[in-house]
């Protein structure tokens, strides 16, 4: 079984980089960017298989992102952060093409357990 | 206009909000209500007063004109009885000294004769005697010995001289019975010379004839001198020949002199009888006093007490009325206030909690998600001396997170808008449902559970999460409240068919009254720290609220405690509102 590849977008830098850490220790292969263009960048040159998004970023805002990654490869599965303590932010991602959405501060298990359903479905729909 | 407003202001309560206490806004009220039932009282009693008493003075005035023209009309009837009585008397006599009959009476025994005669007609007539000009009596015929008595010097025979004709008051003169004179002069044709005849009657004959002349209109009718001297008796100045105060009259005499004199209720009219000294008087007592005046006081009376006491019922229960209208105009206004005043304060509270919420998540995940890698890592580390001291101080900062995401969330999920989604909602099977989850850590604690549905509750249309949230808030409160061993008592209904009523009622130790001002407040709790953020009962009062609905609470120490929500069954227009946006 090939490893899980996640890209993490969060503008918090030591949020994103405990949050990759603790992924790896996992057997997920994390990567970081603090902000919107450094994502849409990244998936250009390595195509992950699930993004975590946070919502709220300084420069492009998550569902902004969500667009651009949607519209280069809609194989990608995104889950969102919400910070808001809001479902409707969550569910207007989702309502965009985003995979779930997941309230911060997040229970690593919960989020353990959407990765590996979002990667099933990348892995469904990349089957012809 | 402005002063007038500021005259105004003095008497109208409730200008100033805050600065009065209870007692001294009631004090206002009650100056208020005195000076409306004063305004009141004398507007509608004034024209009623003067309406009375011109009717009480014209109709006083109308009687006494009455009453003073039938004593006059009375007055001038006597008056010419009187006068035709004197006029006779004067005329009898004149028949004795017809000129031609000066000699003829002269002699003694003719005198006599027309004594006799004159007796027949009238009985009063004592005696009569024949003076020369020198004032000696040559003849006299009656019970005296009078004859040669000379009456010069006296003062009538000038006067009966000079006028032709004298009456004289009424006297006693020596022989002590009260009596008066008639004389009359006149001249000897052949020598020129005055002769004259004196005649003299008993008082007793005007006595008499007074008192024949009958009269209703009046008490009292008597003869007087122009000196007050009574010539015939009276009821009120006693016997003839005294003297009465009140009946001095003016020396000068007409014709009919009319004099009206008004002694309190006695009214007195007099006229002057011609060619004599004597004035005729009637008097009436209490002369507005009849029946036909009494009656119309009395009636008078009644009416104006009868209006009186009406304009005092309606006046006093109008301005009762309008000063408790005002008055609950102002309370409610009050009140309006002080909620809306209340939900500013939580409004901004909860923004300012939001805010603070949100900026304190982002740190709380750092925290939450370090800890979890130093956890991580740990499981990876082989055994060293402080590491079950590690395991238990992460397991510290990750309970403390979750307390503080507790936090977060409530504070985040009381400020956020909220989407509400109506449907069709039974509220006994949701609370039942409600009860479904807390019904174990009541049994736990032994707290009985008693329901007083109404069976027909209509569906109200409401969001389902937050009511079972609200309900779920409340009942867990009243359960905490007790801690073990009592009783909560759940009942539903309807309220002016327009709301839907649900009193959860506990047996609790009941909240304070300082407690309860505050008991929506956010943060506001009374549980030991770590134990209550303090926001279930601001979150629920926010829920109700944007549910159109209303929640009260009431409670007495010692008593327990029952809080009240009100629900309407139609949602409305703010509910939709909120849906829509």
């Amino acid at each position: 079984m090939s490893e899980i590849k996640v890209l993490i977008v969060d503008d918090e830098v030591e949020f994103a980089a405990t949050l990759a850490e603790r992924l790896e220790l996992r057997d997920i292969a994390a990567e970081t960017v603090n902000n919107g263009k450094d994502a849409l960048s990244t998936i250009l040159v390595r195509t992950p298989d699930v993004v975590i998004l946070d919502l709220k970023m300084p420069d492009l805002s998550g569902l902004e992102v969500l667009n651009g990654i949607k519209s280069h490869d809609p194989s990608i599965e995104v889950i969102m952060l919400t910070g808001h303590g809001s479902t409707s932010s969550g569910i207007e991602g989702m309502e965009r093409g985003a995979f779930d959405y997941i309230m911060k501060p997040i229970d690593l298990d919960l989020l353990l357990e959407k990765i590996n359903q979002a990667y099933e479905q990348r892995t469904l729909r990349k089957q012809p | 206009m402005n002063k007038f407003n500021r005259w105004l202001a003095k008497f109208l309560p409730g200008d100033e909000y805050g600065t009065d206490d209870a007692s001294g806004m009631n004090k206002r009220y009650k100056t208020f209500r005195i000076s409306l039932l004063t305004t009141m009282l004398t507007i509608s009693m004034l024209p009623a007063t003067i309406t009375a008493a011109i009717g009480y003075f014209q109709y006083r005035d109308l009687l006494q004109t009455t009453e003073r023209e039938q004593l006059l009309w009375n007055l001038e009837g006597a008056h010419k009885t009187m006068q035709a009585l004197i006029n006779e008397l004067h005329s009898s006599i004149e028949f004795i000294v017809r000129e031609d009959r000066c000699d003829e009476i002269l002699e003694q025994g003719t005198l006599d004769t027309m004594l006799i005669r004159l007796k027949l007609k009238y009985n009063g007539f004592v005696d009569l005697g024949v003076i020369d000009s020198r004032g000696i009596q040559l003849t006299y015929a009656g019970p005296y010995k009078l004859q040669g008595y000379n009456y010069r010097v006296q003062e009538w025979f000038d006067q009966v001289v000079s006028r032709g004709f004298y009456i004289s008051n009424v006297f006693l003169g020596y022989r002590n019975i009260p009596h008066f004179v008639i004389a009359i002069s006149k001249k000897r044709p052949d020598t020129e010379e005055f002769w004259v005849l004196r005649a003299t009657i008993n008082a007793d004959t005007l006595q008499n004839f007074i008192s024949t002349i009958n009269t209703k209109a009046s008490d009292d009718i008597f003869l007087v001198s122009r000196t007050g001297k009574l010539q015939t008796s009276s009821r009120f100045f006693g016997n003839s020949m005294e003297y009465c105060p009140v009946c001095e009259t003016s020396s000068h005499i007409h014709d009919i002199v009319k004099l009206e004199r008004g002694m309190g209720d006695v009214l007195q009219v007099s006229a002057a009888l011609e060619n004599t000294p004597w004035m005729l008087v009637l008097i009436k007592q209490k002369y507005v006093h009849q029946a036909a005046w009494s009656s119309f006081r009395k009636r008078l009376l009644l009416i104006f007490l009868c209006c009186s006491v009406a304009c005092l019922v309606i006046s006093y229960s109008l301005s009762t009325m309008l000063t408790n209208r005002i008055r609950e105009t102002d309370e409610k206004r009050q009140s309006l206030l002080t909620e809306a005043e209340h939900s500013n304060k939580l409004a901004s509270i909860g923004r300012l909690a939001a805010g603070v919420a949100h900026e304190i998540n982002n740190p709380l995940a750092i925290i939450d998600q370090k800890s979890g890698l130093m956890q991580d890592l740990l499981g990876l580390t082989e055994d060293f001396k402080y590491k079950d001291k590690f395991y238990t101080s992460i397991a510290g900062i990750q309970n403390g997170v979750s307390r503080c995401k507790a936090i977060t969330h409530r504070l985040l999920g009381f400020a956020r808008r909220m989407d509400v989604i109506l449907e069709e909602i039974k509220l006994n099977e949701l609370i039942q449902e409600v009860l479904n989850f807390l019904e174990k850590e009541a049994m736990y604690n032994r707290i009985r559970l008693e329901l007083h549905f109404q069976e027909d509750l209509p569906t109200i249309y409401c969001d389902k999460g937050q009511l079972q949230q609200i309900f779920l808030n409340i009942i867990n409160n009243a359960i905490d409240a007790i801690g073990k061993d009592g009783l909560i008592s759940i009942t539903s209904g309807v309220l002016q068919a327009k709301d839907v009523v649900v009193k959860i009622q506990d047996s609790g130790p009941g909240i304070p009254p300082n407690i309860l001002k505050h008991i929506f407040d956010p943060f506001f709790t009374t549980k030991a720290p770590g134990k209550g953020t303090g926001l279930g009962l601001s979150i629920t009062y926010g829920l109700v609220k944007k549910l159109g609905g209303d929640i009260t609470v009431s409670s007495e120490v010692g008593k327990g405690a029952t809080f009240e929500i009100r629900l309407p069954i139609k949602p409305d227009k703010s509910a939709e509102r909120d849906k829509n946006e």
